[in-house]
Parts: C-alpha cells; structure tokens; sequence
C-alpha cells in the first residue's frame, strides 16, 4: 500500500494540484473585488449579489457543474465568445476543471477576505490619503497589507475546497486521465472498479496529507501575517 | 502665509456654517465639544466636501463651489495630526514617517528628514513599531510623519486630548518648538484653552457650527463678551511680556509689559524671552486705592473700560492698564459697593502664586 | 407552534421503510418510472451508473431490488453473497447507438476500421466511463472489435454515467457519443447515427435480483413479478427495451 505511486497517480496529484493552484489565482482578482464591493459600497441589489456569490455553496455541485456546461461549454454564450475572442476553451480541459473549481470556492474566498476588510480602521485610509496617497497606492500600501489574513484564508479555504470538488467537475469536463482526472475524480474512479479499494484508499490518504500541508502552511502564514499587522508580543 | 475658508455643510442635527481668515502661524479653533471643530479639519482637508465654501491656502485654491475647484485630499499637502495618531500598524516608525515623503515630488520637498527627526527626538524610535510606542511617542511620530509630506498647512486635531497631564507638557513643548523653528502655518484645534493660549497667534471661536468670533488672540481673549464661550473658569486677557530679571533666589522672574511689570514664580526663561502671560479674570482684585502692607506682588493702577452685563452673582471688568488690557471677575454686590463705573480709575492685583505654570505660554 | 416543530423533529427520528427501495441502472429512468405509475406497489427509485449502486449495496445501502445495465456487476453482488438466491433472471435487452447532436449531418456505416477518429476532429466521444458503467464497456468492446478503440481512447469524455454522455452530446458539446437506443430515444436534441451490431459486444441484458435484505415475498417481491407482466412489457417496448426471458 506504501510503495511509490504509479504514473496515473502521479498524474492525478500532479493535476489536482495545478488545478487548484490556477482556480485559487485566478479567482483571487475578482474575489477580493468582490469582497471590496460587498465591504466598502451600499447599493440597491446588494443582497442579491451577496446571495448569487454563495450560491455554489448552497446548490448541488451537479447543478453547478450543468450551469457551467450551459454557459461555458464551446457552444454555450460566454464559453463560445471567449474561445472566439482569447482561443480559450474550457470544455473537457483542465481549465474548466479549474472554473468549476474557482467558482465553488468562490464564495469562501470572499466571505473571508470581506471579513478582513470590515475589520479595516477606514481613518488610516484617510491619514493615508491627507500623506499624498491615491486611491491605488490606499490599497496597495494600506488595504492590502491589513487584510493579508484574511486574503490569505481566503485563497487556503478555496485551495482546499479545490482540492476536494467532484461533482460539478465530473459534470462539465468529464472524468479524462491527464487532463480533468483530479484526485477527487481518481478515487471515485477506482471505487467504482471492483479490486480498486486499495488504490483508491491510497489516493485519499494522499488526499488528506496534501490538505494538512495546506491547512498548517495557511495556519503559519496567517500568524506571521497578523504579527506583523498588530505587532508580537501579545 | 494667508488661510481664507468660508464652509457650509449639514452635519447630521446642525449646520456648519463657518467662515474665518487669517495669517499667524499657528491659528486655533476652540469651541465645546460637538461645535464642529473637528469637521472644519477634515473638510479643509478634502476628507469631506462642503456643501458650498471656499478654501484657499495661500495663492492656492483647494475649494471653490462657486467655480466648481475641488482639489482631491491626496493632492491638497494638506498634513494632518490626528487625535489618536493613527499610525500604520503595519509599518515601522521610520516606514511611518517616509510614507507621505514617497508620494512627494522631489521639488516640492522642503521638510529635511534628518531636522524634523531631530526637531521631535525621534531618532531612538525610528526602528520601533507603532504598537510598542507610548502615547506621547505616538504624537510625536504622528507629528514628524505629517512634517516629512512636506505640507503647506499642518492640521491638528485635539492632538493632546488623549494624552495623560505630564506627557501633554512634551508635546506642548514640541509644538511649541515646531511653531517657531518650522515655517508651516498650522491649523489647531483644542477644547483646552490653555494649549490655546500658549501656541494660537490667531483664535477663531466656534459655537453649534458657527464662527462667534475671529481675530488675534490678545483681543479675543479680553473681551467680555466672549467669556462665555471661552470658558468662566479658565477665561483671562493675555499679556505678552519680556523677561527682565531672573530673582534666583526667591524663585520670581520679573516680567516687562506696556503697562508695568509682572512677578510671576518658577519661570524657565532666559533673559530677553518673550512669553505669554494669561492672567485668569478669577485672580485680579479691584481695589479703591493703592493696596499696602498685603501679600500681592502684583498692583496696577488702570482704569475701568468696560462693565459686562450678564445676570447672576459675578460681573466681568474690563481694566485698561496703559493699553493692556486685563479682565477682572468679580461679585456684582462689590462692584455696586465699590461704585465701580466706566471711566474710574482703580488698582487691580493679581497674585504672583496664580500665574502658574498653566499660565505661561513661551513664544 | 412549539408542539408542531417537535412533532416534526420526531418524525425525522422515526425509521423510514424502505420496504420498496428499488436501484436502476440510469437508462431505465424514463421507462420505469412509467411501469411504477402503473404498478400497485409505488416503489422509491434510486437511478444512478451499476457501479456505483452495486457498490452502494455492498456497503449497506438498504435497496430490496437491483435492476443491473450489465452482468458484470451483477455477477459483483452475487459473488459477494448479497442477493437473494434464486431471484435473478434477465429482465430486458438494449441495444449500443451512437449518436450525435440533432442537428449535425454526420454520415457513417459501422464497420471493421470505420473512420471513427476522423469524425470526431477536435471534439471527443462522450462516453460512460469505459473502466467501470456499463454503457462505457460495451463501448469499448465494440469499438475494439473493429479496430478503432486505439485511435480514440485518448479522445473520449468519459462521464459517470450513461445519461450524462447523453446530456453532453445534446448540448452539442461533443460531436459523437455512444448511448443505449433507450437513451436516444428519449432526448430529441440528439440523433441516432448507426447502431452497433448485436455480435459486436456482449449481450447487452438488464439482469435484475432481489437483494439479499428483500423479503421472499412483499413489496418489492410484487412489483419485481410486476415487471414481466404484460402491461409493463408494453411500457418497455415503446421505449425500445427488448423483452427477455
């Protein structure tokens, strides 16, 4: 059961882990301008917005999964143009293991990020503002810096909520070794083989070593993060 | 350096409606808590936009609504104090201080980094973090910091308010140091009229978010109307005088004033200084004639100018002593008995042991 | 208010009979929820891929009936000693199609070498996965037999089950796909292009059994004698299923 891993497996890890790293990068824009919309502004249709964004976290991952097929896939509206417009396809690759990905650790990313902004003195944005700072440099120099841990919660909660998301996967790319066949997508495979129990077992033990790493890695970032916000010592 | 801002904006339960010039180095704002002070700052510092108003530094228009100006904050060189200094948490104090620096155009750099370290102390502190400063260690860096932005106008908002008794003396002393060595004009505001009358060259009195009056400090502070405003308990005119004598031995240092001299204990000054006298209207006797054989150092003889009007059991004076003026608070019951009239001529007494350490400014 | 919250927190508590839970393979869907309506016993059906329901019921799952796309897994439960001996016998027959979006014009004949991957371009063939769903093996078994199953095995959309190869075909996502005749006949978005000869891979039977949890009779005993009679053979047939005996 310990010996080395065999190439599927490998690949399988290799995938998991590139498309959770891509979901959470690519999605970190537009779910800390998210959570900057949701924490700074009031305007009519708020509610509805906030709503939307944890809609992944409420609905069926297969019918994620069926939305981002109807959207998404080569002959869907947006899937369609952005092949047309940028020759990026989502459909059965490993980018639209990614999307799927993004968008159901979406809302988590931007409920923590959100957090750590409310938590904002908004005044030092102001002293900043009266030292000559602009709207850009506020946020580069001030907003940034402060809400690190939650940014960085933000990014480990989605990563792992990657590293574990089947079902809207297996619903829009499909279940292809090399290329959709992350981890979650491995296990179930072998489980529905009979005599795969044992590789399966071993990829979700994998499975969870990755998902401590991650958890221990944020746990150490956050610290180092709010120390050097708040000051040690404490 | 000349400010003129006139400024009108609804602040939830009043209006401010404030409009006020002036040219001294430091001009203050004092009013009661709530009166609006604190907004003037911040919309002179483009925090918040008035309604309707004017704001111009200098040759340089911040804000006019009439012709549609409004500068951005970020782009006014506007520093500002805060009361609680809000530091960046995030930064060490050296970080802190060079922050508006970077944002400044190197031609527009007056402020010397190593002078203003120096002129605030704050070389011991430079590699600390915020959160390991005392309060006074605050102000000081909140002040360097808004220096090194090297700004047109310096606003200060209560920046002693949250500071204990002994580290307000300090700070009060740096920006002492600050207004005479520096030449930024500074906008201050306090609640405390003794800060006031220790740095304000110019005073501008607010009351529920309108300006009671603006003028030179002098003046303000010896009208008889405006005690109210400025307090019955601490209110009094304020002498400037020149130090002549240092008694050593007695501890007294005599004082030269346009209308005599003044013994006031405990004076750290040289001879030559010039310094701030602000005589509580409380401590000055009026008497007939020429006081003898009694403990008062202090004796003039003046003439009354002015008699306040207000009900109640104490009337203010105003004395005239060869052009200095000096309020007296006395009972309306002795004023009566004493006869007291425009016009009169009478000797008022102050005793040495009131002026204070909280009564004397050094300029 | 308070007494009606309690009621119903109570109520979860009560034991749900599963006295009629019935496991289908996924492309029995629209048929027999049809023969359920006309049966007497109203089972709770539970349709998913026979992979994955035989392994539900080889960890427990409390189904009294199991409706199997293929033999294999069957065969999975049988060696395992979870059904009912004695209750199995083969229920219906299908037949392999491949399909493709209604509106394509796609022309083929299914022969030794038929130029499958050509066909396809830069899309992929939308199958259940091959490894383990039914519909996936019988794929590849035909596929195989005529020589084309190395030029596109690299080229497949392998989804978790049968229905969901459909759903990527109508959507015209994928350009081909293999699906059961029962499948195609129920979507209008996709069009049968040929059918994949009987001799081409193993029997496709629907093999079904009483569990090993069923009673010998009950319930899930009528509706399971239910399912020979001649007014669910009707609803089958319309469908495209074939009797067997």
């Amino acid at each position: 059961m310990f010996d080395t891993l065999t190439p599927a497996e490998i690949e399988a890890l290799r995938l998991s882990l590139k498309v959770a790293a891509v979901s959470v990068l690519a999605s970190l824009p537009l779910g800390f301008g998210l959570a900057w919309l949701l924490a700074r502004f009031d305007f009519p249709g708020k509610a509805l917005l906030d709503a939307f964004i944890h809609l992944p976290l409420v609905l069926p991952p297969v019918v994620i999964g069926y939305f981002l097929l109807v959207l998404f896939g080569r002959r869907g509206p947006i899937g369609a143009w952005l092949e047309h417009a940028f020759g990026l396809v989502f459909a059965f690759r490993w980018t639209g293991a990614a999307l799927a990905c993004a968008l159901m650790g979406l809302p988590l990313m931007v409920r923590a990020i959100r957090q750590s902004l409310e938590a904002i003195d908004r005044r030092l944005e102001s002293a900043a503002a009266t030292l000559g700072a602009g709207r850009w440099a506020v946020l580069a120099s001030i907003t940034i810096p402060l809400s690190l841990p939650g940014i960085l919660t933000g990014m480990l909660l989605s990563f792992a909520r990657s590293l574990g998301e089947f079902g809207a996967t297996i619903t829009f790319v499909s279940n292809i070794p090399g290329e959709t066949q992350t981890l979650p997508l491995a296990i179930y495979s072998f489980t529905q083989v009979p005599g795969g129990d044992a590789q399966a077992m071993r990829l979700c033990l994998l499975s969870v070593i990755l998902s401590l790493a991650a958890l221990v890695l944020s746990e150490v970032l956050v610290r180092r993060a709010n120390r050097r916000i708040v000051g040690d010592a404490h | 350096m000349r400010i003129e801002i006139g400024l009108e904006k609804k602040l939830g339960a009043f209006t401010l409606k404030a409009a006020f010039s002036g040219e001294a180095a430091i001009t203050a704002l004092f009013g009661r808590s709530g009166c609006g002070k604190s907004s003037i700052l911040n919309l002179v510092a483009g925090l918040l936009r008035p309604e309707r108003g004017r704001i111009a530094i200098g040759d340089r228009v911040l804000f006019d609504s009439a012709s549609g100006i409004d500068v951005p904050a970020e782009k006014r060189r506007i520093g500002y104090v805060f009361q609680d200094g809000l530091l960046l948490p995030h930064l060490s104090v050296r970080q802190n201080l060079l922050y508006g620096r970077f944002f400044t155009q190197p031609a527009e750099r007056w402020a010397d980094v190593g002078r203003i370290v120096a002129l605030l102390d704050l070389a011991p502190l430079l590699e600390r973090r915020p959160h390991r400063l005392s309060g006074g260690e605050k102000q000081r860096v909140a002040i360097g910091r808004a220096l090194l932005a090297s700004p047109r106008l310096l606003l200060m908002d209560e920046p002693l308010a949250s500071l204990d008794a002994s580290r307000r003396g300090e700070i009060l002393f740096y920006i002492e140091r600050l207004r005479d060595e520096v030449g930024v004009p500074i906008l201050y505001v306090s609640h405390e009229i003794e800060e006031v009358v220790r740095l304000a060259g110019h005073l501008v009195l607010l009351s529920d978010g309108a300006v009671a009056a603006s003028g030179p400090l002098h003046e303000l502070m010896s009208r008889i109307e405006l005690r109210h405003l400025i307090g019955r308990h601490e209110g009094g005119a304020v002498i400037e005088a020149k130090v002549l004598a240092q008694d050593l031995g007695n501890g007294l240092a005599r004082l030269a004033f346009s209308g005599g001299e003044l013994l006031v204990p405990d004076v750290d000054a040289l001879i030559g200084e010039t310094l701030r006298v602000r005589v509580r209207a409380r401590d000055v006797s009026i008497a007939l004639s020429e006081p003898r054989d009694v403990s008062l150092l202090n004796c003039f003889r003046c003439r009354i100018a002015e008699i306040g009007a207000e009900p109640g059991a104490s009337v203010d004076v105003r004395l005239d002593i060869a052009g200095t003026p000096l309020l007296a608070r006395i009972t309306r019951h002795s004023a009566e008995r004493l006869r007291l009239a425009p016009g009169k001529e009478v000797w008022a007494m102050v005793k040495a042991v009131s002026l204070d350490r909280h009564s004397v400014g050094y300029t | 208010m308070r007494s009606a919250l309690f009621a119903f927190a109570l109520a979860l508590f009560v034991p749900c009979s599963h006295a009629q839970l019935v496991f289908a393979a996924a492309s029995l869907k629209n048929a027999l929820d049809d023969v359920a309506a006309l049966s007497p016993a109203k089972p709770t059906i539970s349709y998913g891929a026979s992979s994955a329901l035989a392994r539900q019921i080889e960890n427990g799952a409390p189904a009294q009936l199991f409706i199997s796309a293929d033999l294999d897994w069957m065969d999975y439960l049988e060696q395992r000693k979870l059904l009912r001996a004695g209750t199995r016998r083969w229920l219906l027959g299908n037949k392999l199609v491949l399909i493709a979006p209604a509106g394509s014009a796609v022309k083929v004949e299914i022969g030794p070498g038929f130029p499958l991957a050509k066909l396809l371009g830069d899309g992929r063939l939308a199958t259940a996965d091959p490894n383990s769903v039914p519909a996936g093996k019988y794929t590849r078994s035909a596929l195989e037999k005529f020589g084309v199953w190395g030029s596109v095995a690299g080229r497949l959309a392998p989804t978790e089950n049968v229905r969901a190869a459909l759903l990527l075909v109508a959507r015209g996502e994928a350009p081909l796909g293999t699906v059961y005749t029962t499948d195609a006949a129920v979507e209008p978005k996709v069009r049968i292009v040929a059918v994949f000869p009987d001799g081409s891979h193993p029997a496709i039977v629907y093999p079904a059994a009483l569990t090993a949890a069923a009673p010998a009779s009950g319930p899930a005993a009528d509706f399971f004698a239910f399912l020979a009679s001649p007014a669910a053979r009707k609803v089958f047939g319309k469908y495209g299923f074939a009797p067997l005996h």
